[in-house]
């Protein structure tokens, strides 16, 4: 609760201090009579900029409530072998406050901007989404960012909450990345060349605390299920950083209304570990790399509030542990052992306006079609089903700043007891306030 | 390979001076046309709006940043006309020397004097800019000091060529002056005209001609069937002038409008075609006479 009086107490201060920033801005023009600098602003006279995004949903499934668990427990490579199923809260029936956004950006100084993204739970808890700087003046097209902040790769991943387009995370992320996507601390290089049409290439080094990829059970998990000494030789990971990626994304010239993307990017992470409990106590060590491409198609049409404009976004993400036993008491000569789990994924969502203020938007998502684990020594598979999940929706957004959405998602999910669905009905706002930054492509 | 991408390498280097203009990046198409009138040939412009599209609702596309990204001069319009996208697009150009506050960012808006700015900016009066109306462009003796203060910051990328940006501005100054007389007299006792959204006021203000209303309720605010209906009652009471809306704007509450009041309608673009040099713009102020003017 202190916490949250401060970040408030904090913006109410900065908002203050607004005005008297912005008059500080350089105004070169007095100087070099007429020709001027100065800027009646293109963005960054609120200095810093602020501004607090609030979204809530009304919801209803046919499982009595469990949909979302019966989701997080699709059959996969993070969830079968009887670990838990990532722990993240379902929606409940009826209403319910998603995390309040509150996000300040600024420059810093010639050299820096900064930017901070907290969100502001429900029931009063806070989370730092990403709080991290970005260079302004390196030369050739380079930039740097460090700090904790999502990953550059693929499309959806840098995207926030109130940027989705569903309510909620694609299925291959959710599987394969967790529920955030990739967002970890660490830095990343970024460099724009100057080609004939556009081009960027970044690298990451991360330090690898992550729920999913950089999954590390450590001490916390070992303790009181292993004995001390197993836990000495497995409780911590090694130095960071351990997380690693590139990507690569461009777009040819295609004029003003059409736009396409592509990218292909990758993440290793170098230190991998996993404690299963089924059947026995064991510990699994190795790496995880992850590649994938995305793709997306925008066409903007001459028309006013959005109406006629399409925008298509695609992306395939292929997933390996690459882990051997660590421990195992149970079975001794198991030590040593390969397991290699693969699962793949991929989603197709697009939006079209289909009148002024309103578009209608599609997306399916499935995993699995490649699902299985392979037993080193004895070279045998087990193979996982595949789930699936078909959304639709309808979006109402009257001005720049509301967002008032209906959606229905329809589940195929594959569980170890057979395929089970389910349907879920969302009633979502998103409203912003302040003086939000313009969002990326 | 590798002697491929050398070659590649050795070709794009010689063609480089070549191409040793100033490269401007303009947001319109009427900044273009700045560029080119001042610029002449020791610019190379670019746009990143083409005129077809509400430069309102834009989003930051990875075009934009390829253009960006080799920009040595950025002109936009400014007074946050460009700010649900611009800052993004430069964001991601990794092109320092045309961020706000360098010599390669220049704004229209920060030339002139603005009206409409707000003491007491709130969002529930729609999509207000709070600096002031951005929408310079279409007002010739502003732009025409735009031109002048455009042709200041050029002599500072190039010095070489000052007296002839000067010169150039200086006569695009002239033009206008030239004709802005002809221009109002024809359009002298128009009963009005009225805006689909508000972003042709300061012409209006320099041709004398009232502006009865707009379609949109509140700016950025999708027309609406009451006020519609007080708008047509409102201009059932004065003399029949004309309804000006742009392309991209919807035609249908337009033309409900009117047909229910029998004021005429125009469809008439914010900014010149790609391309545009001054002449082009010239005749895009005729074109917005000539409609206010009518067949009187």
């Amino acid at each position: 609760m202190q916490r949250i009086a401060f970040v408030l107490g904090a913006a109410l201060g900065l908002i203050a201090g607004g005005p008297a920033w912005g008059q500080s801005a350089p105004h070169l023009g007095a100087a070099s009579g007429g020709a001027s600098s100065a800027e009646v602003t293109s963005g960054n006279r609120f200095n810093p900029d602020l501004s607090v995004i609030l979204e809530g949903i009304a919801y209803a499934d046919d499982r009595s409530g469990d949909a979302d668990a019966l989701v997080a427990a699709a059959a996969g490579i993070n969830q079968a072998h009887g670990h838990d199923a990532g722990g993240h809260a379902g929606e409940e029936p009826g209403f319910s406050l998603k995390p309040t956004e509150l996000a300040v950006s600024a420059s810093v100084d010639p050299y820096f901007d900064a930017f901070v993204h907290a969100v502001i739970t429900e029931a009063g808890g806070m989370d730092l989404e990403e709080a991290y700087f970005t260079t302004r003046a390196l030369p050739a097209g380079l930039q740097v960012k460090a700090g904790r902040f999502l990953s550059g790769i693929g499309y959806h991943n840098d995207k926030h909450r109130h940027q989705w387009q569903f309510v909620e995370q694609t299925l291959p992320y959710q599987q394969l990345l967790g529920a955030h996507g990739l967002r970890d601390t660490g830095v990343q290089l970024t460099w724009t060349p100057a080609t004939p049409f556009y081009t960027r290439f970044g690298v990451e080094a991360l330090q690898g605390d992550q729920e999913v990829v950089g999954r590390f059970d450590g001490e916390s998990a070992l303790d009181g299920v292993v004995p001390a000494s197993v836990v000495d030789r497995y409780g911590d990971p090694k130095a960071g950083p351990r997380l690693f990626t590139a990507f690569a994304k461009a777009a040819p010239n295609l004029g003003y209304s059409h736009e396409l993307q592509a990218g292909v990017f990758g993440v290793y992470a170098s230190d991998h570990q996993e404690l299963h409990t089924d059947p026995d106590d064991h510990i699994l060590t190795g790496q995880y790399w992850l590649a994938g491409t995305d793709w997306v198609y925008a066409y903007d049409a001459p028309h006013q509030y959005g109406r006629g404009d399409l925008k298509i976004s695609a992306e395939y993400l292929y997933a390996v542990k690459d882990l051997e036993v660590a421990y195992n008491p149970a079975q001794p000569p198991t030590v040593g052992d390969d397991r290699t789990f693969r699962e793949d994924g991929f989603y197709v969502q697009g939006r079209y306006g289909f009148a002024a203020n309103w578009r209608a938007g599609a997306r399916y998502g499935m995993v699995g079609l490649t699902n299985q684990k392979a037993v080193g020594a004895t070279g045998s598979a087990e193979h996982y089903g595949r789930s699936h999940r078909v959304s639709a929706n309808l979006t109402w957004t009257p001005t720049h700043f509301t967002r008032i959405q209906a959606q229905w998602s329809h589940s195929r999910i594959a569980t170890g007891s057979g395929r089970e669905t389910a349907d879920q009905y969302f009633l979502r706002y998103i409203l912003s306030m302040g003086k939000h930054g313009a969002h990326d492509f | 390979m590798i002697r491929i991408l050398l070659s590649l390498f050795l070709v794009l280097a010689a063609a480089a001076p070549a191409l040793a203009q100033t490269r401007v990046v303009a947001t319109t198409t009427s900044m273009a046309v700045l560029a080119r009138t001042v610029g002449g040939d020791a610019v190379s412009v670019t746009t990143l709006a083409p005129p077809d599209r509400d430069v309102h609702y834009l989003q930051a596309k990875p075009s934009m940043m390829r253009r960006l990204r080799r920009a040595d001069l950025l002109l936009a319009v400014g007074a946050e006309l460009e700010v649900g996208w611009l800052p993004a697009a430069l964001r991601n150009a990794a092109n320092p020397g045309i961020r706000p506050g360098h010599q390669g960012y220049f704004e229209a808006a920060a030339q002139v004097e603005l009206t409409g700015t707000y003491q007491r900016a709130d969002r529930a009066m729609g999509d207000v800019h709070p600096a002031g109306d951005p929408h310079v462009n279409l007002d010739p003796v502003r732009m025409a000091r735009v031109a002048e203060a455009l042709a200041a910051r050029l002599a500072k990328l190039e010095p070489a060529a000052a007296e002839a940006f000067r010169r150039r501005a200086e006569g695009f100054g002239k033009q206008v002056q030239k004709r802005l007389p002809g221009w109002q007299e024809r359009v002298a006792d128009s009963p009005g005209v009225v805006a689909f959204h508000k972003d042709i006021n300061y012409l209006m203000d320099r041709l004398g001609v009232p502006i009865r209303g707009y379609l949109e309720p509140k700016p950025g605010i999708a027309p609406s069937a009451s006020h519609l209906k007080r708008l047509i009652a409102d201009l059932k009471a004065r003399p029949a002038g004309v309804i000006i809306r742009h392309p991209y704007h919807p035609r249908d509450p337009v033309r409900k409008v009117a047909d229910a009041t029998g004021w005429r309608t125009a469809a008439l673009p914010l900014d010149p075609e790609l391309g545009a040099g001054a002449e082009a713009y010239f005749a895009l102020i005729d074109a917005y006479v000539a409609a206010i003017a009518g067949d009187r």
